[in-house]
């Protein structure tokens, strides 16, 4: 039998409580700790006496654990992460960082090897950005549609999303948020033109996620993209269950083609309308998996 | 009081025309109101700067190009814009605005969502500017939550809070109980700013001054998103017969004419169809996009006013209008 991924997760709010579930849940892994900076948060209540270690030393917690584990899922601040990814490299361990950093290489599983600069890293000691849920949600889309246009002029995602799933980070970061989702639809497309777009809706009942990618292109074949999505999705859904197309790619106008998804949320700790968190937390935990099956 | 009155003509105007006002028509038009003793003119895409997109709809022109001919032909009145965070990111668009000289910014976020127009209000005041902090939807929350969202925009530094009734769904009654609660509660200037949805634009802006309003917001020949704005040129007519205002009116109706010759065609009106997206209290700038897709799926536009209000969509949801329309239709 091939050896568990013994991992711990830093970061004790409704991210890094989500991610412990989900990788308790996981026959690859092993949860060796989950460290926090509050003896008392409720996450940290949430897992005691669930598995080995539960800290709250932030840094210092993290020191003592490195011998026991291969990887690091970081779900603090940005600031926190350059702190930790600092240590993680004197450790030689790899990091899987969920925060808006950006410091580390931007990974989309279903996208790995077919898409430029989208590959694991070779050495076992490396950090993988998680991107935005905006970049998740919409890689696979815009991937599927822009393999099969000509003359890609521009590409615009944009993502609506439960107020109840937007945090102080997110709500802090939305700047940030673009700038990355574009770079990821950048890097895709190879088009220098992208646009992308957050909206929180606070409606009671609260929504699901919704992404839609428009392309404006010389031509499209929207068949071919029906069947790049026929074979991709299924991949995405392997990881992201609540992954769906809601609106297939269809045209605008003679030019721009346009196709929406929506991400519900497989509701491990985190509620069902939190699909933007969720895809985040799937795509971690899958790139992962990945990365130690590649480099152990 | 001195009214504060502001000119969204050629911003919420770019609604009404699919976003297709030209650098031209801009700078005729600020010619003239920079005679008419206004505060300011708002100028850009319907949705605010950096809102161009193929979701919202595509400005025929930049922001640059209107903001710039704007700023030329203004001496006196104030050059505004409108930035909904989200869209518009303080590095793309609010800093050139900044160095293209605009006076006045006002960050609009939906009338719950007051914390992620922190970081655009700090960025703004950090630099000195003249911020308002906006709500937009307002009606689609209690008095309360209103006055709390209200206070958050001014802690993060805003000089004023206006809020909007983008659904045009208010009547007198109603602005004047939500005024009333956030000049009470509110240690800066408050403003208003209509929809004509239900025909009481006007009506609704005189109840917002009474109230204790001392920024209306306003559009030559009501030019915006859905039925309208209140018209500019109606709100200070009446206005004058209630108070002395230093305002002349001709210019404004010079204004009025302007827009009028211009765009005739454009004109936006009170219908069967504003009426019900005023009580469905749907945001007005849907209105192109349920057109559309109304025909090409041939479902009624009542039908599809009436399941966005009961989804409760916001803007920048549009790409979901299609999504409700084949639910309906059980497609």
């Amino acid at each position: 039998m091939e050896s568990l991924i013994r991992v711990a997760v830093i970061g004790t709010g409704n991210i890094g409580t989500d991610l412990c579930e989900r990788i308790l849940l996981h026959q690859d892994f092993e949860l060796v700790a989950f460290v926090g900076r509050r003896p008392n948060s409720p996450g940290l209540d949430k897992l005691r006496g669930r598995i080995r270690h539960t800290l709250s030393d932030g840094l210092d917690s993290l020191a003592s654990i490195w011998a026991e584990i291969d990887g690091l899922f970081d779900a603090t601040s940005a600031a926190s992460h350059r702190l930790h990814w600092i240590e993680a490299q004197r450790a030689g361990k790899f990091v899987v960082d969920l925060t808006p950093s950006h410091l580390g290489r931007p990974i989309v599983p279903v996208l790995i090897g077919k898409t430029p600069r989208m590959d694991l890293e070779e050495n076992f000691c490396a950090n993988y950005s998680m991107v935005t849920c905006g970049g998740q949600s919409s890689a696979p889309l815009i991937y599927a549609m822009a393999t099969h246009s000509d003359g890609i002029q521009e590409v615009e995602v944009s993502s609506s999303i439960a107020s109840l799933s937007a945090g102080p980070a997110t709500r802090d970061n939305l700047d940030e948020y673009i700038t990355a989702t574009e770079n990821m639809a950048r890097q895709i497309t190879g088009c220098d033109a992208t646009k992308s777009i957050l909206v929180l809706n606070p409606a009671e009942p609260p929504v699901m996620m919704r992404t839609t990618v428009h392309l404006r292109v010389n031509h499209i074949d929207l068949g071919a993209v029906n069947q790049e999505i026929a074979s991709l999705f299924p991949r995405v859904s392997e990881y992201v269950p609540g992954y769906e197309l809601v609106v297939e790619p269809h045209m605008l106008d003679p030019h721009v083609a346009s196709a929406t998804v929506k991400v519900a949320g497989a509701g491990y700790y985190l509620p069902p309308y939190s699909g933007n968190l969720d895809i985040i937390n799937a795509a971690a935990v899958e790139t992962a998996r990945l990365h130690f099956a590649q480099s152990h | 009081m001195v009214i504060k009155f502001q000119d969204v003509t050629l911003r919420d105007g770019n609604h009404a025309l699919r976003h297709s006002m030209t650098p031209d028509f801009v700078s005729d038009y600020c010619k003239v109101a920079d005679t008419a003793g206004i505060f300011s003119v708002e100028v850009g895409h319907g949705n605010g700067i950096g809102a161009s997109s193929f979701l919202v709809g595509k400005a025929s022109f930049s922001d640059r190009d209107l903001l710039s001919r704007a700023r030329s032909a203004l001496k006196k009145t104030r050059l505004g814009v409108h930035v909904i965070p989200g869209f518009a990111t303080a590095k793309r668009d609010i800093q050139p605005a900044i160095d293209l000289g605009v006076d006045v910014f006002r960050i609009g976020t939906h009338a719950t969502e007051a914390t992620t127009a922190r970081k655009h209000i700090e960025y703004l005041r950090s630099r000195d500017a003249y911020v308002q902090g906006v709500l937009m939807m307002s009606h689609s929350v209690n008095v309360q939550v209103l006055v709390s969202q209200a206070k958050q925009l001014r802690s993060y530094g805003a000089d004023a809070v206006v809020i909007m009734d983008s659904a045009g769904n208010y009547i007198p009654n109603d602005v004047t109980t939500r005024i009333s609660a956030l000049v009470e509660g509110l240690d800066c200037e408050i403003g208003f700013h209509a929809h004509n949805n239900l025909g009481v634009g006007v009506s609704n802006s005189l109840a917002a001054i009474d109230a204790g309003a001392s920024i209306i917001d306003g559009s030559a020949m009501g030019l915006g998103a859905g039925a309208g704005n209140a018209a500019l040129e109606a709100i200070v007519a009446t206005y004058r017969r209630l108070s002395s205002t230093p305002l002349q009116l001709q210019p404004l109706l010079d204004m009025s004419s302007l827009v009028e010759t211009s765009y005739r065609d454009s004109l936006p009106r009170m219908t069967a169809v504003s009426i019900q997206s005023g009580n469905a209290g749907v945001f007005s700038g849907f209105a192109p996009h349920v057109k559309r897709v109304s025909q090409e799926y041939g479902i009624s536009q009542e039908d599809l006013w009436t399941e966005l209000g009961k989804r409760r969509l916001v803007a920048g949801q549009e790409s979901m209008i299609r999504e409700v329309a084949k639910d309906l239709m059980n497609l």
